[in-house]
């Protein structure tokens, strides 16, 4: 547990850390986001490691929480419980709670698979659409820019609106280069992308569920990671 | 008057403050010449200093050997590349001294992406006597003008002339650490983070590019360069330093592109040392051939190695600069201190070795008595002529009197920069923005 906390310390200081090397002069440095990214990947797998331990102790009371159709909130208001409650968004960037949501999502899959059919793709995208929905929304309107999407013109509603954003990501990343370090984009986005195909989840149902007010800690989460991928993809 | 009253409420009192700092005064880099006649200092305001040694003179024997400011100039300014939205610091990041050829100094200063050649040069003759021009340069009556003369040299005050003799531009993507000038005295290389490009000192158009570490997909970056310098004797061999704590030994003779290393150094990881940051506290932030050519000096943040040439599976030497930091990794990592980059250097007989610390503190090891000291670099205990103390950091256990805890260091004041005269006992060390230069006297008690 401790080792966790301080994993995830860590983890919200190499991405604040990470934030604000954009800002300096002379531009972003190689070198240093390099090795803020290894810390970030250290930090990460200690994370990711101590949680599956401390899940795989409760594999028992996770399941029985477990229900079809709309399984996604429980396992993570569960991994909520059982987590220490991590410092609060008080901290400039509102990151140790959504990432360990996130985390415990994606760690929650794996012990919990029998009861969790494998995610298949338009599930992870619409987990995604969800998601960014609820951006703007919040508080944090102000940290990440409203996305509409420049190549795909879409109205509207808020399940088109995550496709179109992922989509775009990967667009924006193939396209050429903006900088110095054009696939540092790329380096950061994969190191997270790993938290996001990672993420289980029940399969999505025909509609999109009307779970986002019942998952306040999955808006949290959203905007962490889009944090990460809107940093990302400025460089 | 609106001034006036906005002067008396602005509270002027940190300019009194000794430990205000303005960044741009921040030393960044210091550089003897190859005679250690010349000491030269970048900032981070873009400036060099050159200081000179006065010639020691039998008339006031206390000064002799005194470095005394010789010259200042603004090598580069702030610059923006508009193509990238990016902001060029004007931060000094190496000097390099060229060997001296002729009766002009020259030396090389980089920032993050330029290189420049500047000539130092003396005038100390004026002529005098022109006929068509008077003493201010007007040209003269030419009424008045009744006989001929020739123009005579006569003395004037000393005066010390800089230009830029060439600007290598544009010649890298990623920012500028080190620059090297080649024993041949005609090429040098510089290096960024991924690339190092050789250069011939009388050409700036164009460079050749001699390493790239660029991989094809970014996402698969492991390590970037470091540090790099050309062997003292040998024109064909240079080496380079990573960020994961190897050392490539390249020969320029096998081939164009010198992506392959003729030797690698590396020693491999102690498994009881593992932590987060190990791969952090593991890059070296500097390395420097000894004067031999024999050895090589690498520091990383915890330690100083001596590599030789002729042993690739580790170093031969290593030396704690700091180890009582090593539990204190993730506080250093939260206040960046695990991100500062150290400079080592050799005496002129390579048997000592030197680098900084925090609280103003460097250390001196001695590799055949195998001793070392900690010496500090602060006003307090520097007056002229005051021998140094030597001083120990306290790491629980006995504690004697003058010792300092770990957890009463400052890490605020850091050195980063030390230099070592080629032939004498005179180190200058750099200590945020304040120069300290230390002598050994010959009668001295001191080591």
């Amino acid at each position: 547990m401790e080792a966790q906390k301080e994993a995830q310390r860590i983890m919200t200081m190499s991405v604040w850390k990470m934030y604000h090397s954009r800002m300096q002069r002379g531009g972003l440095r190689l070198h240093r986001s390099l090795q803020l990214s290894l810390v970030m990947r250290s930090a990460r797998e200690l994370y990711l490691s101590a949680k599956v331990e401390t899940d795989e102790a409760e594999l028992a009371f996770p399941a029985a929480a477990l229900a079809p159709a709309s399984s996604l909130p429980q396992p993570m208001t569960v991994a909520e419980a059982e987590a220490d409650s991590p410092p609060r968004a008080e901290e400039t960037i509102p990151a140790p709670e959504p990432m360990e949501t996130q985390e415990a999502r994606e760690t929650e899959s794996a012990p919990a698979c029998s009861h969790l059919p494998p995610v298949p793709q338009r599930s992870l995208k619409a987990n995604r659409k969800r998601r960014s929905s609820t951006l703007g929304q919040g508080g944090e309107a102000g940290l990440v820019p409203s996305k509409k999407a420049r190549l795909e013109e879409e109205t509207a509603p808020a399940e088109g609106k995550a496709e179109v954003e992922a989509e775009d990501l990967e667009k924006r990343q193939s396209q050429v280069e903006e900088g110095p370090f054009p696939s540092l984009a790329r380096v950061l986005q994969k190191r997270f992308s790993g938290i996001l195909s990672n993420t289980g989840g029940p399969p999505k149902p025909t509609a999109p569920p009307p779970s986002c007010e019942l998952k306040p800690g999955c808006r949290q989460a959203d905007n962490m990671i889009n944090i990460l991928v809107r940093t990302v993809v400025a460089f | 008057m609106g001034e006036d009253a906005d002067a008396r409420k602005i509270n002027h009192s940190f300019l009194r403050d000794h430990s205000y700092v303005t960044e741009a005064d921040i030393i960044s880099t210091v550089e003897f010449n190859h005679t250690g006649e010349l000491l030269a200092t970048g900032d981070k305001g873009g400036r060099v200093v050159i200081f000179q040694r006065e010639p020691e003179s039998k008339n006031e024997p206390h000064t002799q050997g005194e470095y005394n400011v010789y010259s200042t100039f603004q090598s580069h300014e702030p610059e923006f590349d508009y193509l990238k939205s990016l902001e060029i610091e004007e931060k000094i990041n190496k000097i390099k001294w060229l060997p001296q050829q002729n009766a002009a100094h020259s030396l090389l200063s980089t920032n993050d992406k330029t290189i420049k050649l500047w000539k130092v040069t003396e005038r100390d003759k004026r002529p005098e006597g022109y006929n068509l021009k008077d003493e201010e340069g007007k040209l003269k009556d030419l009424s008045t003008v009744t006989s001929l003369q020739v123009p005579v040299l006569k003395p004037m005050d000393l005066m010390v002339e800089v230009s830029p003799r060439r600007i290598f531009a544009n010649g890298h993507t990623y920012h500028i650490n080190s620059i090297s000038v080649n024993s041949d005295c005609e090429t040098y290389m510089s290096a960024d983070d991924l690339r190092i490009n050789l250069w011939h000192l009388a050409i700036t158009d164009r460079s050749f590019n001699i390493v790239d570490i660029k991989p094809a997909n970014m996402e698969d970056l492991t390590e970037v360069i470091t540090a790099s310098e050309f062997h003292p004797h040998h024109c064909n061999l240079f080496v380079y330093s990573s960020s994961k704590g190897s050392l490539r030994l390249c020969d320029m003779r096998a081939s164009a592109l010198c992506d392959k290393h003729s030797k690698l150094f590396e020693e491999p990881e102690d498994p009881s040392n593992r932590s987060f940051f190990s791969e952090i506290i593991s890059s070296v932030s500097d390395v420097k051939f000894s004067h031999s050519g024999r050895f090589m000096l690498t520091r990383d943040y915890l330690t100083v190695k001596v590599w030789d040439l002729n042993m690739e599976t580790k170093p031969i030497e290593t030396y704690q600069v700091h180890d009582y930091l090593r539990s204190k990794l993730c506080s250093l990592y939260e206040n960046d201190c695990i991100f500062d980059k150290f400079e080592c250097a050799w005496n002129g007989s390579d048997s000592v070795i030197m680098t900084g610390a925090y609280n103003n503190f460097f250390r001196m090891f001695d590799r055949n008595t195998k001793r070392d000291v900690t010496l500090e670099a602060s006003r307090e205990s520097s007056k002229p002529r005051a021998i140094l103390k030597p001083r120990r950091v306290c790491v629980g256990g006995k504690r004697r009197k003058d010792d300092i805890s770990v957890d009463s260091l400052d890490f605020t004041k850091k050195i980063l920069h030390t230099a070592w005269h080629p032939a004498e006992n005179i180190i200058a060390i750099a200590a945020t923005n304040n120069l300290y230069i230390f002598q050994d006297k010959v009668n001295s008690e001191m080591h």
